[in-house]
This record gives structure tokens, C-alpha cells and sequence, in this order.
């Protein structure tokens, strides 16, 4: 069986999907089978970094939450429809995205929906692809579906800022991670100004939280400018953000 | 006419409809409550005799006996956590999660934002 991998942060603006979009491209360029479900409904986001917007998006996860269409039919290929990351062609890359029509969003806010069923869908595309990754961008903080996402991952990685505000909502979620047993737990730390210490950032963050900090990403000003329209590891390679997080994609495939 | 399996999914509907345990809730259950809630969320769906060899392959220490695996399968039904079909070895166990509650806005305010978000 795969292994699921939430990834999420306490607090909005960490890079949290940019992240998964990247972590998600590298699984799949080492040739595993990979699958990346936006689990954020309220305000998805991650579907940009794979090229597709209001116009060309398929069916969403909302339609197969209403029952409008299986999970298997909201897939959007990535490794298919390459054109722009021919890195990533004919790799085995799925996209399950959520609507960004307003009125679609809206509808999921005011009437609920049945988790068994967003549970559900998740297990089934595990089986039905195959796959050896399922990486699960959440919302920020804490609601129902990032709860099941944390409560189902073999592997949850958080993400914060070396800021105060940060720290502190990391302490809750790795307490929650904690009480629902997940398996493994890694932290990461995003826009790290540099001039820092990396090493005794790291002492601190890992004897705060007890958990080990898998990548410490350098503040970037060039994946700002990228302004989420590539995957910044793909085009960039070499710069010292897509190297470290080539690191933490290491660390996850290292999991067992 | 409803087929077998329809009428089993009108069984597990109804039962849902019922209640259901919030993933919040599952941090507060007794580890062994908690443990078998983890691994039906990953296997949505699992008869008795699965169960018993998915308890039986978990790390030495894991591991629960019959009769406690009993004992938890019996107080997470009671309680609509698990959904169970049939009895006894046949028995069939489904996770019942609570349905994510709507929003508590007055429909006024959402029709206003429906009608002014285009379709």
C-alpha cells in the first residue's frame, strides 16, 4: 500500500502548496506513481502550479463530493499534458483539484458535506492508481477535512516560518498529530532569511517540537517572482531552495 | 428493483445518518478504540475476519486479542462510530465520520453572495 503524505501548516502564506506541488513533481520524476489532492475547498490554490485555471479545469473535487462524477474522473494528468514541465512528461503525476467557481466554494461552505465520502475517495484513488504517494495539500489551521487528512497520512510534514506566530500554531498541530498516532512527523522550514544560523535553527526547532526538521528553504525572491505560474524546482534546478527541497523529497521516499 | 448491494448501502445511509464520530474525537478515544478507528479510515471497509488479520499483523505490542478486538468493535458500534452489517463473523464494519456541518449563516446572506457570484 501507498503512503499518504498531508502537508500543512498552521498558518496561511508559508508556501505550503507551492511546496507540494514541487515535493509532488519530484516523487514522480524518481518514477513513483504520485497523486496530489487539493484539500484546500475553501481557497484552492495548487492547481496553478500545474497549468490550469477556471477555463481548462475538468471536473473538480467538489463535483464528486455532490456525486456528480467518480473520483477516478476529476484526475487531470499531468504527466499527459506536459507541455510546459517536459520534465514531467509521461510521468505518472495525477492532479485531483477543487473548483475555483465562486459559487461552487459557496455551496460547499453553506451546505456541509459527507467526509466518509471525501474519505472514500481518497482510499480509492490510492487503489485505483496505484499509487505509491499521495501528497494531500490542506487548508491552513485546523477544520474538518485537514483533520482527516492528518488523521489518514502515514507521513505528515509541517511547514512554518521561522516567526513566533508560526511556532506557536506548529505546536498545536504537531500535538494533534500526535494524539491521532500518525506515524511519522517531519518539519520544515520556509523562507529562512539568510544570514541565519541554519544549524542552530534547527537545534531549536527539533528540541521544541520533537521532531525532526527534514529542510530549512531559503527565503526566495526568485520563486516570488516565479509567481506560482511553474513548479520553481523543474525550471530552477540547481538554486538552493529546489536543492534543499530535493532533500525533503529524499526524505520522504526514504520513508517506508 | 434495488439489488443486494444497493439495499446494503441504504442500510449504511440510514445508519450514518444517525450520528457519527468528528476526527477531533477520534484524538480523545482509548488507544485501542483509537487504533482500530485508524486503520478502518484506511481501509473504509473491512469484514471481521479482515480485521482480525490486519490486528494480527501489526507490530508485536500492537496486536489485541479476540476478545479485545471484540470488546472495541462492540463500544465503537454502539456508538455509530463503526457501522456494522451483520453479525458475528460475517459482520461487515464501515467508519462513520460526522458529516461536515453548513455554514450557520442566514440564507438571506447566501443568497445575496449566490446571486452576485456568476455560474
Amino acid at each position: 500500500m501507498g503512503k499518504i503524505v498531508s502537508i500543512h501548516s498552521f498558518r496561511g502564506g508559508t508556501g505550503k502548496s507551492n511546496i507540494t506541488a514541487n515535493l509532488a513533481a519530484q516523487v514522480a520524476m524518481a518514477d513513483k506513481r504520485v497523486g496530489v489532492v487539493d484539500a484546500d475547498i475553501q481557497s484552492p490554490g495548487i492547481h496553478v502550479l500545474f497549468g490550469l485555471d477556471e477555463t481548462n479545469m475538468g471536473n473538480t473535487l467538489n463535483d464528486f463530493l455532490h456525486g456528480k462524477c467518480t473520483i477516478r474522473e476529476v484526475a487531470f494528468s499531468v504527466g499527459d499534458n506536459a507541455t510546459q514541465r517536459p520534465q514531467l512528461a509521461g510521468k505518472s503525476l495525477w492532479l485531483f483539484p477543487c473548483s475555483i467557481r465562486g459559487h461552487e466554494i459557496s455551496q460547499i461552505l453553506r451546505d456541509g458535506f459527507d467526509i466518509n465520502l471525501l474519505n472514500e475517495g481518497l482510499q480509492t484513488l490510492m487503489s485505483e492508481f496505484e499509487l505509491d504517494c499521495l501528497f494531500i495539500d490542506t487548508h491552513p489551521g485546523l477544520n474538518e477535512e485537514t483533520l482527516l487528512s492528518i488523521a489518514i497520512s502515514d507521513l505528515l510534514i509541517v511547514i512554518l516560518r521561522p516567526d513566533h506566530q508560526d511556532f506557536q500554531g506548529t505546536a498545536v498541530t504537531v500535538d494533534i498529530a500526535r494524539s491521532l498516532d500518525v506515524p511519522k512527523l517531519m518539519l520544515m522550514v520556509n523562507k529562512a532569511v539568510p544570514g541565519y544560523d541554519y544549524d542552530d535553527l534547527k537545534g531549536q526547532i527539533e528540541a521544541a517540537y520533537k521532531a525532526p526538521l527534514t529542510g530549512i528553504l531559503p527565503l526566495n525572491f526568485e520563486l516570488a517572482d516565479n509567481a506560482s505560474k511553474d513548479l520553481f524546482s523543474l525550471r530552477y534546478p540547481l538554486h538552493a531552495w529546489s536543492q534543499e527541497l530535493r532533500k525533503v523529497a529524499e526524505a520522504i521516499l526514504s520513508v517506508p | 428493483m434495488a439489488g443486494i448491494f444497493d439495499r446494503l448501502q441504504k442500510q449504511i445511509d440510514d445508519k450514518r445518518n444517525e450520528g457519527g464520530i468528528s476526527v477531533l474525537d477520534l484524538a480523545d478515544l482509548p488507544p485501542t478504540l483509537r487504533k482500530i478507528m485508524r486503520l478502518m479510515l484506511r481501509q473504509t471497509k473491512m469484514n471481521y475476519a479482515q480485521l482480525r488479520e490486519t490486528i494480527e499483523h501489526l507490530p508485536e505490542g500492537e496486536q489485541l486479542t479476540r476478545a479485545n478486538l471484540d470488546e472495541a468493535l462492540e463500544k465503537l458500534s454502539e456508538q455509530a462510530w463503526l457501522i456494522q452489517i451483520g453479525e458475528g463473523e460475517r459482520a461487515v464494519y464501515k467508519v462513520n465520520l460526522r458529516r461536515r456541518a453548513g455554514s450557520n449563516l442566514s440564507e438571506t446572506i447566501w443568497q445575496n453572495l449566490d446571486s452576485k457570484l456568476k455560474r
